[in-house]
């Protein structure tokens, strides 16, 4: 082996490491951010117990901006964290949770609702959000727990890696559902420039 | 192979190795920052039903400001890191989304369109700056998604590497010159402005101190 086969060698281990390495620590994040979100979404009623309690009003203003901005923040870093799920080599290489792709689109799904609903005020929109959230958490969670981090007869099944072919398929099924939705948002963007409701339309307030 | 081989090999592999990681670092990064910038352009409408609801005029600018700081330094980063894109040797060695350049150009802008209009005022302009980041955005995810991170995937080959920048130079080439190009123009175009307008306000606001002070006729304080 020569020095040059040596130095090529090690640049190899240190770019497919350091992304094995990002992606690992993505996935192992990911978890944590799921629970959060979670925590958050359904901590809502104690939040606006709280929030009653507040003799000034700059007090429970802030309480409420801090946690919407937490919650939503939280979700919006999750659609992202999960970006991996899209990218077929990445299903492929890395042993992550087979239905991730999908748990993501219903991430992203809350975000829409969010977005051309109202959850913190109309009941249905909200219910939506819930429903959303909680089929998004039992698609991550139950391929991560029995299939990722589990060593049953079934878990290969579970993880992408060693299912690549659905692997693949589930990614396709959700860089689909993510660009559709995607464009949904756009147009809605646009119809409404920016504003919370279209133009010429009375205000929702 | 003598231990100094080795430690050349190791010093090397470190200084190539550390550059090549630290741009496809940048490069993961980009499908993130892209998705980000497009999540708080396109979020505005529940920003703006939030912030109605502040009860307190204090609540509503720091909620205002918060997000209009994000969302604007983001896309202002997120071309910092495009310039990847726009470095011809790290075009040709590297696997980067051929139109990922041509990207990075939408993206600046629709930065031009917030500098030269009132976007968060101007419907037309917030469509406007819509539209160019949701092109950049297709333009970045299509060739990433299926070329660049599908290249495990046979029957996307033909794809991956015509839209794969180290795999079709040629056209790379010619598509990160084009959007340089255009780079440049919008740079010029941009700095002029700026240099203008600083020099009518600064003018406007200097010139009543060229005048001659008018002698008062009565005392300021009787």
């Amino acid at each position: 082996m020569s020095p040059q086969d040596l130095t090529t060698a090690i640049v190899n281990g240190i770019n497919a490491g350091g992304e094995q390495f990002l992606e690992g620590t993505l996935a192992a994040a990911l978890p944590i951010i799921w629970l959060a979100i979670l925590g958050l979404h359904l901590g809502r009623p104690y939040i606006l117990d709280m929030i009653d309690r507040f003799t000034l009003r700059l007090g429970a203003d802030l309480l409420w901006l801090i946690y919407v901005a937490l919650r939503d923040l939280l979700i919006v870093s999750g659609v992202i964290m999960s970006f991996m799920f899209f990218f077929p080599d990445v299903v492929n290489t890395d042993p992550l949770p087979l239905t991730g792709g999908l748990a993501a689109v219903a991430l992203f799904g809350v975000l829409l609702v969010k977005l051309m609903g109202d959850p913190d005020h109309n009941l249905r929109a909200f219910r939506i959000t819930t429903v959303l959230l909680a089929v998004g958490a039992a698609l991550y969670f139950v391929p991560y727990v029995l299939g990722t981090q589990g060593s049953f007869a079934f878990s290969p099944n579970l993880v992408t890696n060693t299912n690549q072919q659905w692997a693949v398929i589930i990614a396709y099924i959700s860089i689909g559902l993510l660009a559709i939705m995607g464009a949904v948002a756009a147009i809605y963007a646009l119809r409404t420039g920016g504003r919370p409701e279209a133009p010429g339309s009375t205000a929702a307030q | 192979m003598k231990p100094e081989d080795v430690t050349t090999a190791i010093t090397n592999a470190l200084i190539q190795g550390g550059s090549s990681w630290l741009i496809s670092t940048i490069v993961a990064f980009l499908p993130a920052l892209w998705t980000m910038t497009l999540i708080l352009h396109l979020g505005r409408p529940y920003v703006i039903r939030t912030l109605r609801r502040c009860g307190l005029r204090l609540g509503a600018d720091v909620w205002w400001m918060s997000y209009i700081l994000m969302r604007d330094a983001l896309m202002v980063v997120t071309f910092a890191l495009s310039w990847v894109f726009f470095q011809p040797n790290i075009v040709t060695s590297a696997a980067l989304p051929i139109t990922g350049g041509l990207a990075a150009l939408c993206l600046l802008i629709a930065l031009a369109v917030k500098l030269t209009r009132r976007v968060d005022d101007d419907i037309n302009a917030y469509r406007l700056a819509t539209a160019f980041l949701v092109l950049g955005a297709t333009l970045f995810y299509g060739p990433q998604v299926f070329a660049v991170e599908a290249t495990s995937q046979g029957y996307l080959a033909g794809f991956a590497k015509f839209f794969t920048s180290n795999s079709n130079e040629t056209l790379a080439l010619i598509l990160m010159w084009i959007a340089l190009a255009g780079v440049a123009l919008i740079a010029a175009w941009m700095f002029i402005r700026a240099w203008v307008s600083a020099n009518r306000t600064m003018t406007r606001r200097l010139a009543p101190k060229e005048t001659p002070a008018v002698k008062e006729t009565t005392a300021a304080v009787q």
